[in-house]
């Protein structure tokens, strides 16, 4: 008689597939500093203080910030010019201030110290209008893995619910829907979005992810489609329907959490896609708006530096390819680990 | 799906390495501050003379190609509708005029067509007796036939060229009197006359009409109205002229583009290049043509003009030897990318100053910026000295108003505003904009200070001075949000006065007149007051110089003007541009001009053993 191995949960199961390849979790720990950047990126490069004791009085700079931004607070009277680096020559004893790691914003120009290359005080240099280059790739990672999330919850969710719709009832919503999936993917993607783009009146990321968003869903769609169809007739589903459920509860709490996991493994592939057109885009000049700095804007504003400026290349250009490649690797991992038949 | 990512960037970061690591080591350590690496500077000071930039060591001979790089291509190459300034460069080698410039007193007198001119006492009746020994690139004779169809062609109303047209509003007649003779009579008297009708380029009858369509109507015809609604033949012409088919010579089969010029028309093959051959016929080809510049019309086989928008692709042509000039290039190229020991060697760099300023334009009927003290205080907030220095390495040079700089209309004894934020902040305050809701950005009646400030998508150094403006005017209350436009929506945005800030490049020449860019009459109705300047005072003087033939007294009633525009800043006159250019040094006789663009390649001739070579 075989001794019965303790039985495991679904994604007990799953962890530990993952965990066997060491790639993926070195990947996924590379994704959690991004995320870690990506949160706190106003406390690791600013040219405001986190604290700082002023005349008397504690002031907390960067949170202020996040006030005015997002709850309508106004500045104390003295930091209204928000210059709390030349307030410094008007401290008194006992003043002091605890500035970021980089201590410098990304729009903060100083011509003095234009194409800098790298150093102590800019540790991946400075651009043609004396911009610390880290400081604009900390803010950009913001940009590029917000696009990244973004616009692949938009195109899922559009996906989802019409893959899920087409393929729950079939018949000539499937049509429709399956006729739709093949007029979206005969535009080559890249054209499409530039041509959006180009009548778009203002540019702003929130356009490229709604766009990416919009375009980016046939995919999710049709293995939605295929993953309902497997399972629509199986006894769960059969018994759903015979208990009179409404189809809006049998499709999402009964099949659709059957159906997802192929879908998680492309969104993390998705999510890398997206990235990189957001970046080419910035690059052509399609993307952000001139003031935000994006991965991609840096590399496409040091074309014209090279050869001398190879430091506004690399670096932005390393960005790219260390996060698209962690994501395509933990999209890689996680779906070995959900393949059973790889199971061992 | 992930392989091919992987190994996309796996090359992606090969390329990244070796580019950098490869091409760095051909960097020359040291930066030169003169002499060599940055090349010749031509500043043409106030004698305006010309300026030889290679050695006079050898005997000019004729010969050779020369490849040329410009950034745009034209959408056609009829003279007279075309609105690029890329197909009046290109068909200036084809076409000619009856007079141009005297590149010794840079008056405009020096004979082309034209053999003689007089103009008469009243000053409204200009006459030209033409040379005999001119001929159009088909053999015909060039005669004053040639030169009424020209004038009937330019004021048909509804031939497609009216940003032309409008200058030539007072011609009401001309004649022919034997065929080499022509005279032409304007309704009042005008400083530029003599430049406008000895300087319109002269197309070939024969050519544009064989059926003699104009023959019927005079010069006054075509002025009034009545005919030019009843007569179809005027329309039919019209039409004709517009589509013709030597407007748009494009491919292997095209019609050659018949002119009278010292270059023929060879080829224009659409997105690529435009060439041009030497006229072996030219009436100059034996005689001497520009006095102090040129003894030919003409030393170069073959000119090929190549079109490349990007400056990092152009570069890279003339460094591959894809290309023999480059004209104009980033500054940044010209300072960091080309001091390397290669480079300097093979090519000689050279800056010229060209009659083009660069500004900033208010829209003046913005409630922010319709009061003159915040204008000031916009001009006293933008570190231009530090612009000019840093950004685009000093090759600008100051400029207090909208004449050129080495001209006689400059007015010399203004100050530059200084650049004075204190004094600026003061400005705006008492002119009622102070932060009352507390929200860190300055208000009056109601509208905060924030405003949109248009640059061009291509436009390197307008995208700086806008992020530089972003940063320095928030830290004095004031918000600027950036908007980038492709420029055919820049441009029709800038007609329809729909902007609040612009900054851009107005060409000039030698000597201008203001009218256009500064008189109220020109405000709306896509006039190109743009900005909405009003002045009842410079109206005036713009209105009373235009008559006044006296140069001293027009220059003084202009200094005036340049007074007022200094005090009410509708623009913050930015810098005169020196274009900083390259070419390969086997090429002699580059001289340069003060009239746009630069250089004329009369001059231009290719030493070496290369004589005839192919492309």
């Amino acid at each position: 008689m075989n001794q019965m191995a303790p039985a495991r949960t679904y994604s007990q199961i799953v962890s530990s597939q993952f965990k066997r390849n060491r790639l993926a979790v070195l990947s996924l720990n590379v994704i959690f500093v991004l995320l870690f950047i990506f949160i706190f990126a106003d406390f690791l490069a600013n040219d405001k203080p986190i604290v700082m004791r002023y005349k008397g009085e504690t002031y907390f700079p960067v949170f202020r910030e996040y006030g005015v931004n997002m709850l309508g607070w106004n500045w104390q009277d003295e930091f209204k010019t928000q210059q709390f680096k030349i307030l410094e020559s008007r401290y008194e004893p006992g003043d002091w201030a605890i500035y970021p790691v980089i201590p410098y914003s990304p729009n903060e120009y100083n011509l003095e110290v234009k194409l800098q290359p790298p150093g102590l005080v800019h540790l991946f240099g400075t651009d043609e209008l004396g911009r610390d280059v880290l400081s604009q790739m900390i803010h950009g990672a913001r940009v590029s893995l917000l696009v990244g999330f973004v616009a692949v919850a938009i195109y899922v969710a559009i996906g989802i619910l019409l893959g899920a719709l087409a393929g729950f009832y079939g018949g000539v919503i499937d049509i429709i829907i399956q006729r739709l999936i093949e007029i979206m993917i005969t535009f080559p993607r890249m054209f499409l979005i530039i041509t959006i783009v180009a009548v778009m009146e203002t540019q702003s990321i929130i356009n490229i992810m709604i766009i990416l968003g919009l375009t980016g869903w046939t995919g999710v769609a049709r293995f939605t489609r295929a993953e309902f169809l497997k399972v629509k007739n199986e006894d769960y589903v059969v018994a759903a329907k015979a208990l009179g459920y409404k189809d809006f509860r049998t499709i999402f709490r009964h099949v659709l959490p059957n159906t997802l996991t192929p879908v998680l493994v492309t969104a993390t592939f998705g999510v890398a896609a997206a990235i990189l057109i957001e970046s080419g885009l910035s690059f052509l000049g399609f993307g952000a708006p001139p003031e935000q700095a994006t991965w991609g804007s840096l590399l496409s504003s040091a074309r014209d530096m090279l050869p001398s400026g190879w430091w506004l290349t690399t670096f932005p250009g390393l960005a790219i390819f260390i996060t698209v490649t962690v994501y395509n690797l933990v999209g890689e991992g996680l779906r070995d680990a959900l393949d059973p038949r790889l199971k061992q | 799906m992930k392989k091919s990512f992987l190994i996309q960037f796996s090359i992606l970061l090969l390329l990244i390495i070796f580019t950098n690591s490869g091409i760095r080591s051909l960097v020359t350590p040291e930066k030169s501050e003169a002499g060599d690496g940055n090349g010749i500077r031509v500043d043409l000071t106030e004698d305006v003379s010309i300026f030889d930039s290679s050695p006079m060591d050898l005997e000019p001979r004729q010969g050779g190609t020369l490849v040329v790089a410009v950034s745009a291509e034209p959408e056609n190459l009829n003279y007279y509708t075309s609105t690029s300034a890329a197909a009046t460069r290109f068909l200036d080698y084809i076409y000619e005029p009856l007079l141009d410039y005297n590149y010794e007193t840079w008056t405009f007198e020096r004979p082309i067509i034209a053999e003689e001119f007089n103009i008469s006492e009243d000053g409204k009746t200009f006459t030209f007796k033409l040379r005999e020994n001119c001929y159009w690139h088909d053999g015909q004779p060039l005669t004053a036939i040639d030169i009424l169809f020209s004038f009937k062609a330019l004021l048909n109303p509804f031939v497609d060229d009216a940003p032309l047209r409008s200058s030539y509003s007072k011609v009401i007649e001309a004649h022919i009197e034997g065929p080499y003779f022509f005279s032409i009579t304007t309704s009042d008297t005008y400083f530029r006359n003599l430049e406008l009708l000895g300087g319109l380029a002269i197309m070939p009858k024969h050519i544009w009409d064989p059926k003699g369509l104009m023959d019927r109507f005079s010069i006054a015809d075509l002025q009034n109205p009545s005919v030019t609604r009843e007569e179809a033949s005027v329309r039919e012409f019209a039409e004709a002229f517009n589509t013709h088919a030597q407007g748009r010579p494009v491919g292997d089969d095209a019609e050659q583009i018949i002119g009278s010029g010292p270059y023929k028309f060879e080829k224009w093959v659409t997105g690529d290049y435009m060439s041009l051959i030497r006229n072996d016929n030219y009436w100059a080809d034996n005689h001497p043509y520009i006095e102090g510049f040129s003894d030919k019309g003409a030393y170069l086989d073959r000119i090929v003009i190549k079109s490349i928008t990007d400056p990092t692709a152009m570069l890279t042509a003339l460094k591959s030897g894809e290309l023999d000039f480059l004209p104009r290039m980033r500054a940044v190229q010209y300072f960091e990318q080309t001091n390397t020991a290669d480079f300097v060697e093979k090519f000689q760099k050279v800056s010229y100053v060209v009659p083009a300023y660069s500004y900033i334009g208010w829209n003046n009927d913005k409630p922010y910026f319709s009061d003159k003290r915040v204008r000031q205080a916009m001009t006293m907030l933008i570190n231009l000295e530090a612009f000019n220095k840093y950004v685009i390495y000093g090759m600008g040079i100051p400029t207090i108003g909208p004449f050129y700089i080495y001209g006689d209309q400059y007015n010399h004894n203004i100050e530059p505003w200084p650049y004075d934020p204190i004094r600026a902040v003061e400005l705006i305050e008492e002119a009622g904009w102070v932060d009352t809701d507390g929200d860190g950005l300055r208000d009056k009646d109601g509208i905060p200070f924030s405003f949109t400030f248009s640059i061009s998508a291509g436009s390197k150094n307008s995208k700086y001075l806008s992020l530089m403006m972003k940063e320095d005017l928030r830290k004095v209350g004031i918000e600027v949000n950036i908007r980038q436009l492709e420029w055919s929506v820049y441009v029709e945005n800038l007609r329809d006065r729909q902007f609040d800030v612009v900054s851009l490049l107005w060409i000039g020449g030698l000597e201008t007149d203001p009218y256009q860019i500064w008189h109220s009459d020109n405000i709306g109705d896509r006039g190109s007051n743009y900005i909405g300047f009003r002045n009842a005072e410079a109206d005036s003087l713009l209105i009373a110089a235009q008559s006044e033939m006296d140069k001293t007294k027009r220059n003084a009633l202009y200094y005036r003007f340049q007074e007022i525009l200094h005090e009410e800043q509708p623009y913050t006159f930015m810098h005169y541009q020196r274009d900083p250019g390259a070419y390969l040094k086997e090429f002699r006789g580059a001289k340069w001009i003060p009239i746009r663009p630069g250089y004329k390649f009369y001059s231009w001739w290719r030493a070496g053993a290369v004589q005839g070579a192919p492309l």
